[in-house]
């Protein structure tokens, strides 16, 4: 592959007048998914792809290539050298990416070897085993994929990197009456992979899936976020504060720098290299990373801002993305958070959310796979799932307690060539959030 | 190519129950125009997959690559027969196989104007002018022009004879404003969430971007002094655009069959409906129709055949009201004692086929939308989608529509901004008690619906008329 990009290189190099980026990405993944604890299907893919834009002046123009060799570059070049004169120039062009800087990275294991198949099927077995005493069988995927990565381009830059993560979700419903849990696993390492706990964890939140289930009037209430739904709010968040919702005037940061805008005790940074997660090392444009605050002390600090907004917009360029956000750990123990409430709710997972508006952070969506009701300090009931229209930013000023400690949350892309991500969340407890209907079902 | 594929399924007889094999190449162009500025032109042409499906032990394989070469077919089948044999060590239902006929077709679809061998510069000047009529108008802050052109050839064969050829032609045309006056932010978009039509570049043209860009500019800056609705509940007109999206999730994504079983559990989620519902849960009320059509060649769900061997043809999923059918594969049409409604499909040859929504439509009934409105005593009219949410079953809605305007004995006045409306599918369309008539029968587009894992993003249709839903509860906002 190596030899591959020095030819590729090279080839654009001919053209003097061009300035240029690529990427030669080689993705492959064995995605297993299973469902009624059995096999729905497993899937082998693979690519390789030429991801390039090519610049002359002002004016650019982007392209791919699938299965890339030298002759269809040639090819495409000589197609774009004829054409892009005659493009008209975008005024807001600003020069490519100038971090040169080369991280020294970790050797990583190809886990589609170290995870095979029958490894995978070997540890659902066991699970589902395990729920069927309870009446359930289990859904979910279990994906691992192993990509290589090289970003060039005409100001020097050339990076390279290799990801290998892995990724399992094992939901555990009931066949009686479809009550779910979620149990997670991500990272890049398996051997953080520990199949006990795992099991442990999951069986606990399957044993509170056979309390009764009741409804709930809309009304808000304190609620406990697991660290997946924390999460799931933050990554919207997320979509507010880089460089872009400043363009369109759609951030609700926007003239906030510096300002307190959350409690003391809100702390939010991304941390791509922050080895409890999956760690990337360099941006798409090959801007090398570093870990960020966002929200110190409950003081707005940073937007995410990468090469083309920074110059637009004359502002630092991080080239941050939002991919490793981490909210900082409080002082409380998850028991006692719950023994806070007198009738309120815990959430373990977030769905089919989106921004009703962006610039006021309200967004709407609903509860699924494991909602309980509690009452006196005790969890007490599945609740059906509900939905919620709330301001990210009312959520974090109305967090109360924050737990001990952090939970590592994986997370796909899911499309075309997607990459797995993974955040560090504690359990929250919020007050007055809004649910606002019943769905009336599991 | 057919040569190939016939030397491939030679290979992948007698491997397993059923084995098929999709090759597909797609070309794709994107222009980008921002506050008036083009801002991207790309392309990614001739992109090959090749998708090997096997059935062995009741449990399918799959293995596909973007690399198309024969010395390297062994080894995808290879791969995708080992996949299925340690797949079904953890497999207790297994898949049977009722065979089918086998099938022979071909469609090639002719556009007017062909984006991929038009002048680039045609196309870049057309849609300039458009673009730069949005800019330097007060209170936008933003605009964009977007266009995606799309083009897949596809080959689809199997081991029970069938073998179907396709090249389509999709177009993806949208436009937006944003509107600031420093305290509240407003968007219009045209021609709404579902602008996906069959086509080439005659089908961008038809949209006529440029009068609507100033009607949308008009609106947008309209809608940050606009009111939003205060009352609870009233009776709504919705749109073509909105319509479609509501269709689209509450009946579309709920009457998917995988579903029932838990097929898409682990991701896009489960369905309120039951088997025992089929063939007598009074899903909407008795104007109601809606259908499966992936025989509508007006439609971006069009194929001769299925990805797995099944020819289109209508389906009836609710007529009169009632639920009668669902979309299915071979598999769940077969567990529901139903038939195969031809339904399965993938995004292309690298992705396994899941059960898809090709051409859903409400059938039309009578009337203009003008004559719709004059017999409103009150309520709203409202379309362009800005928020979608639905839960995990299907069963509880909410939407946001860029804009609503008030209807008042019979007429329209007033606009309102965000209209938010929710509620339950069965009370939903059981509340429909008008449908307009074939003239406002529109056939709406999406490129992006989303399902599956690894995910898989879908060219689909709704065809529908704008429809009147009586006492819907609203979600007030200050």
């Amino acid at each position: 592959m190596k030899n591959m990009v020095n030819k590729f290189k090279s080839i654009f190099q001919g053209y003097d007048d061009f300035k240029f980026k690529f990427t030669l990405s080689n993705w492959q993944t064995d995605f297993y998914r299973f469902f009624r604890s059995m096999t729905n299907y497993n899937i082998s893919k693979n690519s390789l792809t030429l991801e390039a834009t090519v610049y002359k002046g002002k004016k650019s123009y982007s392209f791919e290539i699938s299965e890339p060799n030298e002759k269809k570059l040639k090819t495409k070049l000589e197609f774009v050298n004829k054409f892009i004169d005659n493009l008209p120039e975008d005024p807001d062009f600003v020069d490519i990416e100038k971090d040169t800087t080369v991280k020294e990275l970790p050797s990583i294991n190809n886990n589609i070897l170290q995870v095979p198949l029958t490894k995978k099927i070997e540890i659902l077995a066991s699970i589902a085993n395990k729920v069927k005493k309870y009446d359930h069988k289990i859904y979910g995927t279990f994906i691992t994929n192993f990509v290589q990565f090289y970003i060039i381009n005409s100001n020097g830059v050339n990076k390279y990197y290799e990801l290998s993560p892995i990724m399992l979700d094992v939901k555990s419903m009931s066949n009686k009456n479809m009550a779910s849990v979620i149990e997670s696993f991500g990272g890049a390492d398996f051997s953080n992979f520990n199949e006990e706990g795992f099991e442990k964890r999951l069986l606990n939140k399957v044993e509170l899936s056979q309390l009764d289930i009741i409804n709930i009037d809309p009304g808000k209430y304190p609620v406990i976020l697991s660290p997946a739904a924390i999460g799931e709010f933050i990554t919207y968040l997320g979509h507010t504060i880089n460089g872009r919702s400043i363009d369109t005037k759609e951030s609700y940061f926007i003239d906030k720098v510096g300002k307190k805008e959350l409690p003391d005790y809100i702390d939010l940074s991304d941390e791509p290299l922050n080895e409890g997660t999956i760690p990337y090392f360099y941006n798409q444009e090959g801007k090398t990373l570093s870990n960020l605050n966002i929200i110190k002390k409950g003081v707005f600090e940073n937007f995410m801002v990468d090469n083309y907004y920074a110059n637009k917009l004359k502002m630092n360029e991080n080239g941050n993305m939002g991919t490793n956000l981490v909210l900082h750990r409080g002082m409380d123990e998850l028991p006692d958070m719950i023994a806070n409430i007198d009738k309120g709710l815990y959430i373990s997972k977030l769905h089919y959310m989106n921004f009703m508006n962006p610039k006021e952070t309200t967004v709407t969506g609903l509860t699924r796979d494991g909602t309980f009701y509690i009452e006196n300090g005790k969890i007490k009931n599945v609740v059906v799932n509900l939905r919620f229209t709330e301001s990210i930013v009312n959520i974090l000023k109305n967090i109360i307690m924050l737990e001990n400690k952090l939970t590592s949350i994986p997370s796909s892309t899911n499309y075309g060539n997607f990459f797995i991500f993974s955040q560090l969340m504690p359990h929250v407890l919020v007050k007055d959030f809004s649910i606002t209907s019943s769905t009336n079902t599991l | 190519m057919k040569s190939m594929i016939e030397k491939i399924i030679n290979k992948l007889n007698g491997i397993g129950t059923f084995s098929d094999i999709r090759i597909t190449k797609t070309d794709q162009e994107n222009i980008y125009f921002e506050r008036g500025n083009l801002k991207n032109v790309s392309n990614s042409l001739d992109e090959y997959h090749i998708g090997v499906r096997v059935l062995i032990k009741g449990t399918w394989g799959f293995a596909s690559s973007t690399e198309i070469k024969e010395e390297k077919i062994d080894q995808l089948i290879e791969k995708a027969v080992k996949n299925a044999k340690e797949g079904s060590l953890f497999k207790d239902d297994k898949i049977d196989y009722i065979p089918q006929k086998p099938f022979v077709g071909e469609y090639i679809f002719v556009p007017e104007k062909d984006p991929f061998k038009m002048d680039l510069f045609e196309k870049i000047e057309y849609m300039q002018k458009i673009a730069k009529n949005m800019v330097g108008r007060e209170k936008i802050v933003h605009s964009m022009l977007f266009a995606h052109f799309y083009k897949q050839e596809k080959y689809y064969a199997n081991t029970e004879g069938t073998y179907s050829h396709t090249i389509l032609y999709d177009v993806r045309p949208s436009m937006m404003v944003i509107s600031s006056d420093g305290k509240g932010v407003q968007t219009r978009t045209y021609p709404g969430h579902m602008p996906g039509r069959r086509g080439g570049f005659e089908s961008f043209e038809k949209f006529n971007f440029f009068d609507n860009s100033e009607k949308i500019i008009k609106e947008a800056v309209d809608l940050l002094d606009a009111p939003y609705i205060t009352e609870k509940n009233a009776d709504i007109i919705i749109g073509g655009s909105q319509l479609a999206l509501q269709l689209h999730e509450s009946v579309g994504h709920a009457t998917e069959s995988d579903r029932i079983f838990g097929m898409e559990l682990s991701y896009a989620g489960k369905t309120f409906v039951k088997p025992e519902y089929i063939g007598n849960f009074k899903y909407g009320s008795d104007i109601l129709t809606i259908y499966s059509d992936a025989g509508d060649k007006r439609g971006l769900g069009y194929h001769p055949v299925d990805d797995e061997g099944i020819p289109s043809h209508r389906v009836n999923i609710i007529k009169n009201g009632i639920l009668v059918d669902q979309q299915t594969s071979r598999f769940t049409a077969q567990k529901l004692g139903l038939e195969p409604s031809s339904n399965m499909k993938a995004t292309n040859a690298g992705d396994f086929p899941l059960i898809r929504m090709t051409n859903l439509c409400i059938e039309p009934v009578k009337g203009s939308l003008e004559e719709l409105i004059r017999s409103t005593e009150k309520g709203y009219l409202i379309d362009y989608t800005k928020t979608w949410s639905i839960d995990d079953n299907r069963n509880n809605f909410q939407f946001t529509t860029e804009i609503g305007w008030k209807i008042e004995n019979g007429e329209l006045k007033s606009i309102v901004k965000e209209p938010t409306y929710y509620g339950i599918t069965k009370d939903f369309w059981n509340s429909c008690d008008a449908i307009c008539g074939e003239d406002e029968w529109t056939m709406h587009g999406t490129f992006y619906c989303g399902k599956g894992e690894p995910g898989q993003l879908m060219h689909l249709s709704h065809g529908v008329s704008p429809a009147r839903f009586k006492n819907i509860p609203i979600l007030p906002k200050e």
